[in-house]
């Protein structure tokens, strides 16, 4: 059953409080809201999302850029997973 | 080496991603690549480096190297290293510069002349710059411009121009003050010796005080007028008088003895107390007398004193040839006292004028004396 105020709900999520991941052809991952970094090394990057993380699997991987919310991954990306 | 301003660091050390993390809350990190486990490469704005590398240091991070690249960096470091060449090659320039300026004039061997003169004639027919200096038209021109030069030569020593002048022998008469030689006496002149100069009077003239004696010019076999100081010894034969007067008969006032004192106090020139009797004498002199009552001057409280003697008026009758040789010596006393500093007393007579009951003396001395011009000749 269609319930408005869940609908609004879901919606005002603040973009902050979220995340969005944004692959790019597999040589550039794109990452907002992340909470941290976890693992870094040149075939794995973890770091972490309001619930839980996120693991990069890739080869010759850098990041690019690191800052308070967003992460900027260059390199072969291979696998995103979220756990 | 790119203009990107950016500083690279390389780091080795445990936990490196927490550690990152917390730089990358306040600082932008950009190539982040981890080498090994416990090696990283990273990079953050060159402006940025100061802060990241403080928190590594205190996250006990060994920094393995540390690498400037742009724009800001090229700049500081030519500032710093290059900024003293360029200093020092600036220093060379001015300083090959101003040496082959003249900077200083020393002058020496003048004494008539001005040294200022000197030094403002050089300054203005002189160029600075030492290449420029002719010193033998330096000297010509020196020798040209200025009379009292008899020989001069010009050195450049260093930066400073050295003048060593001659001056010419000229007579002392040409030099000083060009003012007449006034008669400081009334008198008849007796001897005239003149050094230089023009007389004005001679031998036997009677002169008043102010009149000019010798003029500061002498004329040469050309007619032409040159001035000279005066110089000369003028001796002449002064007078001197003494007068004392005698009457007949003159009233006396003599003190009888009795006395009224008056008494007055001021405070601040207010007057606060006084005691005035009323004076009984028919004719009387008073005396005024005012002392401080007290030593500081907090309080300045004066007391006026008036002490009233009474007189009488006696009537004295002397006869002149009684007292003759007294108003004689009186007279003379008078002339000697204005005769002080005079060389030599010559003559010396008396007058006695007999009018209405008065005789005058007039006592006369003649000395010789100096009365113009100087005797250092």
């Amino acid at each position: 059953m269609f319930n408005f105020f869940n609908e609004v709900k879901q919606n005002i999520k603040s973009p902050i409080e979220d995340f969005n991941i944004i692959n790019m052809s597999g040589q550039i991952l794109y990452v907002e809201g992340h909470k941290g970094l976890i693992v870094l090394s040149k075939e794995e990057i973890v770091f972490k999302i309001k619930k839980g993380t996120v693991s990069v699997f890739g080869e010759n991987m850098l990041l690019a850029e690191l800052n308070q919310t967003t992460i900027k991954i260059c390199g072969k990306i291979k696998k995103v997973e979220q756990n | 080496m790119g203009l990107k301003n950016k500083t690279t660091f390389c780091v080795e050390g445990l936990n490196q991603e927490k550690v990152l993390n917390k730089i990358s809350k306040e600082i932008f990190l950009f190539d982040i690549n981890r080498i090994s486990k416990e090696k990283t490469i990273f990079s953050c704005a060159y402006s940025d480096r100061k802060k990241v590398e403080k928190c590594l240091k205190s996250n006990n991070f060994n920094i393995v190297f540390i690498k400037n690249e742009g724009f800001f960096y090229i700049f500081s470091k030519f500032l710093t290293n290059y900024g003293l060449i360029f200093a020092i090659l600036i220093f060379f320039i001015f300083y090959f510069t101003q040496s082959n300026l003249i900077l200083q004039y020393d002058i020496s061997g003048e004494s008539v002349l001005q040294e200022k003169e000197v030094v403002s004639f050089l300054k203005e027919n002189l160029s600075r710059n030492k290449k420029e200096i002719d010193l033998q038209e330096a000297e010509n021109a020196l020798r040209t411009n200025f009379d009292e030069i008899s020989f001069v030569s010009c050195i450049i020593k260093g930066q400073t121009l050295i003048v060593n002048i001659k001056e010419k022998l000229l007579p002392n008469e040409i030099y000083g003050e060009f003012e007449p030689i006034l008669s400081t006496k009334n008198g008849k002149i007796k001897s005239i010796d003149l050094v230089s100069g023009t007389l004005n009077v001679k031998t036997g003239d009677f002169v008043k005080e102010g009149d000019v004696l010798v003029l500061p010019y002498v004329i040469d076999a050309s007619g032409e007028i040159k001035e000279v100081e005066p110089k000369a010894t003028i001796v002449a034969e002064v007078y001197y008088e003494g007068v004392a007067e005698h009457y007949q008969s003159k009233v006396e006032r003599i003190r009888t003895g009795r006395v009224v004192e008056k008494n007055s106090i001021t405070l601040f020139g207010l007057e606060i107390y006084s005691y005035e009797p009323d004076i009984q004498f028919e004719k009387y002199e008073s005396e005024e007398e005012e002392v401080e009552l007290v030593d500081n001057l907090l309080l300045p409280l004066k007391m006026k004193k008036t002490i009233c003697y009474e007189v009488e008026e006696v009537l004295v009758e002397t006869d002149f040839e009684n007292v003759k040789e007294k108003f004689i010596e009186d007279a003379k006393q008078n002339a000697l006292s204005k005769s002080e500093g005079c060389d030599k007393i010559i003559e010396e007579f008396y007058t006695l004028r007999h009018l209405c009951g008065m005789t005058t003396v007039n006592y006369c001395i003649v000395a010789e004396q100096q009365i113009g011009g100087n005797n250092d000749n």
